[in-house]
């Protein structure tokens, strides 16, 4: 993941001595990717916006643990994807109501049809990745949507180099399978608006 | 290259992975190798489809909350570094305390012989609670789980380390634990701590919440920023007997909370203390809220059971 290294860890100097526009800078720079990932490992809106917030919460209480060895990045990431195993496992306990699968109001009006059917691909999509063990969608995830090289994400999961590959092959592996039995090709060019569904 | 590494080969290839070898001996395998021109192809595929998920965009409502609570916990932290350090100590009179603290003992201990042989008293709860009129900031928190008395821990740092033990029907107990909740959590994470320790041993599972417990978690419902620590407190309400207080929080919730599950475990129990005792405001709200429709589905069915179940 391409990053302004220096400024990283200036902002993280800044926190450490109490500057609030430091911690600010590092959210704008950095929620939104936080919350991407957070949202495709949790598949809840809401669940994810209080990870990410608690990663930053993290962040400013840890300010003084970065030990410089791996990029700031790196370190935020590592922590949230905790943060995630962490919600995971207290939620397994106590089960709370999944807002993803909450209704959203009627939409109504142009663009409602192409809007339902972009959610059902999404749907599926999330479906599919919720089918993957937790390891797997982690690796997949940061190596899929944020673009982080195979090193990077050993990094920030703690593991080797390999076994990032060997994950990420199994995950696709178990798409590509999933996809086939739904029996159409997803990704390849669409007619029209024709959808496609995840089997279930 | 052999057919088995296809599937690694075309990963390496998306990911930015792959060297110029391996791509030429990967495009010179497709090129002659039908099967996995079809499998390459469907990797390709799913590796498109997952595009059809959407990034989660950041709302400004979060952005804007979220940039608070970084502001307010940073404040915090400020605060508590400006404060003055404990004086310190010489090592040497440190030391020269401590000798005559025990050569005071040993004469005690000579001059009475019979306090040896009686147990001392345990201290009491209260007297063991220090003095929180001064707002003192109580860091490293932690907290135990009931014991065989049925007595919970609460240990803290403050000018130096407490650690408070009592049952949780005990008025100190209470105030300690409201204070944590309502004042002195430093993060989410130990406001959630706090509340999670009230949800275990007040209410439908256990002793009587204090008015200090009840105040404090309706404030939290009302004013924390954080949806998952106003879901706790949402939570742990919802185990207590209802009042007036706590129903005009779960009405204040329904109305005006921006989480939907949050909304859902209102409705749930304010439909329940209508069942048993019907209040038109309660019924008011949840029959705004079954027809808003605006308002998120589920929490609408909710609101429309709700009061399909209420006598009217």
């Amino acid at each position: 993941m391409a990053e302004p290294l220096t400024d990283d860890r200036d902002l993280l100097d800044r926190v450490r001595r109490g500057d609030p526009g430091g911690a600010g800078e590092l959210f704008e720079r950095y929620a939104p990717a936080i919350l991407r990932f957070a949202d495709r490992l949790l598949s809840d809106r809401a669940t994810a916006e209080e990870v990410t917030q608690e990663v930053f919460l993290k962040v400013i209480a840890r300010a003084n643990q970065y030990d410089g060895r791996a990029s700031v990045a790196s370190w935020l990431f590592a922590i949230a994807a905790n943060a995630c195993r962490d919600r995971r496992r207290r939620d397994r306990r106590a089960p709370v109501v999944p807002l993803e699968l909450l209704p959203d109001p009627p939409d109504k009006g142009e663009g409602a049809e192409r809007r339902l059917l972009d959610r059902e691909r999404r749907d599926a999509v999330r479906q599919a990745l919720a089918g993957l063990s937790e390891e797997q969608r982690e690796a997949l995830v940061l190596a899929r949507y944020h673009g982080m090289p195979y090193a990077e994400v050993a990094h920030i999961l703690g593991i080797s180099v390999g076994a990032v590959k060997t994950r990420i092959f199994r995950a696709v592996e178990s798409l590509k399978a999933r996809f086939h039995q739904a029996g159409e090709a997803p990704g390849a060019p669409r007619k029209g608006e024709t959808s496609w569904n995840a089997a279930n | 290259m052999e057919c088995r590494e296809l599937t690694a080969r075309t990963l390496d290839r998306r990911l930015g992975e792959a060297d110029e070898d391996s791509l030429r001996e990967l495009d010179g395998h497709l090129a002659g190798c039908r099967a996995c021109r079809a499998e390459a192809s469907a990797i390709e595929e799913t590796w498109a489809a997952l595009g059809d998920d959407r990034d989660a965009e950041m709302t400004p409502e979060f952005r804007e909350r979220s940039l608070l609570l970084l502001e307010d916990e940073m404040m915090r932290l400020r605060i508590r570094a400006f404060r003055p350090k404990p004086r310190t100590v010489p090592n040497l009179a440190r030391a020269a305390a401590l000798l005559l603290a025990v050569l005071a003992g040993y004469l005690a201990a000579r001059g009475l012989p019979g306090a040896r042989r009686k147990a001392p008293e345990p201290p009491t709860a209260a007297s063991r609670l220090p003095d929180l009129s001064e707002s003192p900031r109580l860091s490293n928190v932690s907290y135990r789980p009931a014991d065989k008395e049925g007595r919970i821990g609460v240990s803290f740092d403050m000018s130096s380390r407490q650690d408070f033990v009592a049952r949780p029907e005990d008025p100190a107990m209470a105030k300690l634990l409201s204070y944590l909740v309502a004042r002195n959590a430093e993060t989410a994470g130990e406001k959630s701590r706090a509340i999670e320790l009230v949800s275990a041993n007040y209410g439908r599972s256990g002793a009587v919440a204090s008015p200090d417990i009840v105040q404090a978690l309706t404030a939290t419902l009302r004013n924390d920023p954080n949806p998952g620590v106003r879901k706790k407190a949402a939570d742990a309400l919802a185990s207590f007997r209802m009042s007036p207080e706590i129903r005009g929080a779960f009405l204040h919730a329904l109305r005006n909370d921006r989480n939907p599950a949050i909304r859902v475990v209102a409705v749930d129990r304010l439909a329940a203390a209508a069942k048993e005792a019907p209040d038109a405001q309660t019924i008011d709200t949840l029959r705004e809220k079954a027809f808003d429709s605006q308002e998120n589905g589920f929490v609408r069915a909710k609101a429309a059971s709700a009061l399909k179940a209420i006598d009217l």
